[in-house]
């Protein structure tokens, strides 16, 4: 059907008709019930989501700031071209890489590591997931207070242990060589429980079968464990690391309360660098676009790690 | 016919989704035509009206908080305080201000703000107000006006946007029983070839310091150089103190000359040899809890510490713990101001509340109870010095100490200097890479303000 001038009032019916269409091309009942339960959302999705994205977007190529938030001068890739002279940008990008494959791998290491031990028979399982939960349910912001106090080089509980063992003390926080290891050790802290309970829940529902034959067979645990149960968890292992690596390249909240960036410029990760840009800076323009370079480079790690761990090579 | 069905359902679907998602709006919508309603019924009796204030979690927001009651019983309008941190208030007001009616009424303004809320156009003049009800701001401290009363502070063109609530002036807290220390003193003055006395110029506050952190078994000072705000307001005191400043009349960034090279070095001097192992990630209440705890014999900080640390519940040397102005020519001035937003829908309202809380009677109960006055009478009067007999140190301390420049960009002004001056303390810079590169940015900024 074509639609003119002026059979513009016959475009409902178009719609119909080519929706009417498309439903009937389906080929199976499941996809259409599917499409039904998930259009709620999607439509949700779109306009909470899809719109600001693309309305940031937007602003990124124009000189809108919290002065003047107009759209009167557009400015093409200024914006970019100017955050990419910024050599505490790159600094910034570089802390944050650091920050993010340090802490993942090592939260996926000791989670791993965790989650086996606790798929065993042992006692007091229930104490020891009431534990593990703790650090998980507290707000970064929460966190972040506590162990600043824990961690304060003169006053603090740790150094204060460190003396009754002889030990000398450290300035965890003060040193510009140190602060970024004690923002990534709270951050595993903190984190390690999730990669845990995830882990947990994908062993747990391993199938036995497999490891009864590899036994039968004569395979050894360590055998077992690398070619049958990392094989198996490998779904789970990607969803877990993915949502790990997407949240650390976002870490804002630690460094807000701990640190500010400092000392110097040793702890600036990204997200607080565009959290400066946008309510100090006030340059909405150029927070955007630095949010539009991380958008991309999480973009691609994501990319690369999914195609990676979920199934493609593997399969 | 299934098919129908399913497809109506589907569009069903989208139009409750959509009924969804525009729910916010739509109870944006709702707000707004209450709050119309709320004022309406206000221009009768003001029975339904409740202003919003944004507060920072300190002893004086308290005092007033505590005398609200008596405002709704005098005007039938009510207060709510959204009491928070102070690191959150600058990220939530901004937000508010974006918004074509705002959540806050009345806005209580930090003078890193004073130049930022006005030159925006997010807060109002009030001198229409005060000639309408012959409001007296002679009675406020001079200074305390300038800093945050006036926008901008000199000019024909000047205008009054805040009327100053209370002072945080900064000045140096000092332990009297180590300068008084026999022991301490000789030793000085064999190491010096001077006396240990009360420090008039910032070099010899400075060797003071490091001597103690030697020889008298406590840090020199009790520094707060994290980054950020910290670090920039405690060494203004010695960029100030040595007559330095960031700006010169025209608004050319001074802030790489030689008096501020020197004030970092004596800054850096005294993080490298006076001051406790975590100083570079200090804020003011890590640098509190060492002055309170004893563990150091002196602290630059700001006038509404003075209470606590002279207070023997909270300080174990509260009766030796003097405060002097900031030795040298200036120590930084602080302070906070109200102000009415320009969306709020309420701003005679708001004047209302202000009126109030200024009042000779109300600043007088506020300052009873450890708010520190920004009126010259209550700092005199002789009720609150026989409660409080450290005001007049507190006005001297104010009179004798100055702002940050205040103009669009004050809040990224403190950023780039904290930034560099944690890179210079921390070793990644000499003094005069990250001051010239400071001085280069705050001629940018001074630009992009229109200010030359």
């Amino acid at each position: 059907m074509m639609i003119t001038g002026s059979g513009i009032h016959a475009l409902p019916a178009y719609i119909y008709e080519r929706f009417y269409a498309y439903m009937k091309t389906l080929a199976q009942q499941k996809k259409r019930t599917g499409l039904f339960f998930i259009s709620p959302t999607v439509l949700v999705l779109i306009l909470v989501v899809l719109i600001p994205l693309i309305f940031s977007f937007i602003i990124s190529f124009f000189n809108y700031t919290l002065v003047d938030p107009s759209f009167d001068r557009f400015i093409f890739f200024k914006n970019y071209s100017t955050i990419f002279q910024d050599a505490y940008l790159w600094n910034s990008l570089k802390i944050t890489l650091i920050f993010v494959f340090t802490v993942v791998p090592l939260e996926f290491v000791l989670g791993f590591f965790i989650a086996l031990l606790l798929n065993r028979d042992i006692r007091f399982k229930g104490l020891f997931y009431t534990i593990l939960t703790i650090p998980m349910v507290m707000s970064p912001v929460a966190v972040g207070l506590i162990w600043k106090m824990f961690l304060h080089a003169d006053l603090g509980i740790v150094n204060y242990i460190f003396s009754v063992l002889n030990l000398p003390s450290v300035n965890w926080l003060g040193s510009n060589k140190i602060a970024l290891l004690t923002i990534i050790l709270i951050d595993i802290w903190h984190q390690i429980s999730f990669m845990i309970l995830i882990l947990l829940a994908g062993l747990k529902s391993l199938p036995k079968e497999p490891f009864e034959s590899a036994k039968i067979d004569g395979a050894s645990n360590t055998q077992s464990f690398f070619y049958i149960t990392l094989g198996l968890m490998r779904p789970v292992i990607s969803v877990a690391v993915l949502i790990r690596v997407i949240f650390s390249f976002k870490t804002y909240d630690l460094v807000y309360i701990m640190t500010r960036g400092g000392p110097g410029v040793s702890t600036e990760l990204i997200s607080y660098f565009i959290y400066k840009k946008t309510f100090m800076g006030m340059d909405f323009s150029q927070a955007t676009a630095i949010s539009y370079v991380l958008f991309a480079i999480i973009m691609i790690i994501v990319i690369f790690l999914f195609r990676e761990m979920s199934g493609r090579k593997w399969d | 016919m299934y098919k129908k069905i399913l497809i109506i359902f589907i569009v069903l679907a989208v139009i409750i989704s959509m009924g969804i998602a525009g729910s916010g709006c739509k109870s944006a919508a709702t707000t707004g035509q209450a709050d119309t309603t709320a004022k309406d019924t206000a221009a009768g009796g003001k029975s339904d009206v409740t202003l919003h204030m944004l507060m920072e979690d300190i002893p004086a927001t308290h005092a007033v908080k505590a005398l609200l009651p008596e405002f709704t019983a005098a005007t039938g309008i009510n207060v709510e305080f959204e009491i928070v941190q102070y690191m959150d208030m600058h990220q939530k007001l901004v937000t508010n201000f974006m918004s074509p009616t705002g959540q806050y009424d009345v806005i209580e303004v930090d003078n890193y703000w004073a130049g930022e809320f006005p030159a925006t156009g997010w807060i109002i003049p009030l001198d229409d107000y005060i000639k309408k009800d012959n409001f007296d701001i002679s009675v406020y401290i001079p200074s305390m006006m300038d800093m945050v009363g006036y926008f901008p502070r000199t000019g024909d063109n000047k205008q009054i946007y805040m009327l100053p609530i209370y002072s945080y002036s900064m000045g140096l807290l000092y332990r009297e029983d180590l300068l008084n220390d026999t022991a301490l003193q000789e030793a000085y003055k064999s190491l010096y070839n001077e006396d240990l006395k009360v420090p008039e110029n910032l070099e010899e506050y400075v060797q003071q310091c490091r001597f103690m952190q030697e020889n008298a078994g406590v840090s020199g000072s009790a520094m707060q150089a994290g980054r950020g705000d910290p670090i920039v307001m405690e060494w203004s005191n010695y960029l100030f103190a040595l007559g330095g400043d960031y700006y010169d009349e025209n608004w050319n960034a001074t802030i790489n000359d030689e008096k501020a090279i020197k004030a970092v070095e004596l800054y850096k001097e005294n993080i490298q040899y006076g001051s406790p192992e975590g100083a570079l990630s200090f804020a003011l209440d890590d640098a509190l809890r060492i002055m309170s705890q004893g563990k150091a014999y002196s602290m630059i900080s700001y006038i509404i510490m003075l209470p606590l640390l002279t207070d023997p519940e909270q300080s174990t040397v509260a009766e030796s713990t003097k405060m002097i102005p900031m030795p040298g020519e200036m120590g930084l001035a602080g302070g906070w101001g109200w102000a009415i937003a320009a969306n709020s829908q309420y701003k005679d309202e708001s004047w209302e509340f202000i009126k109030w809380v200024e009042s000779a009677e109300i600043a007088k109960k506020r300052a009873l109870d450890d708010s520190t006055p920004a009126r010259i009478d209550v700092c005199k009067d002789a009720d609150v010095i026989a409660k409080y007999p450290i005001y007049p140190t507190m006005l001297e301390v104010i009179s004798q100490s100055k702002p940050i420049p205040e103009f669009l960009y004050s809040a990224e002004m403190v950023e780039i200097v904290g930034r560099e001056l944690s890179l210079i303390c921390s070793g990644e810079k000499t003094a005069k890479e990250g001051l010239d590169l400071a001085a280069k940015e705050l001629d940018e900024l001074a630009v992009k303000a229109k200010l030359k």
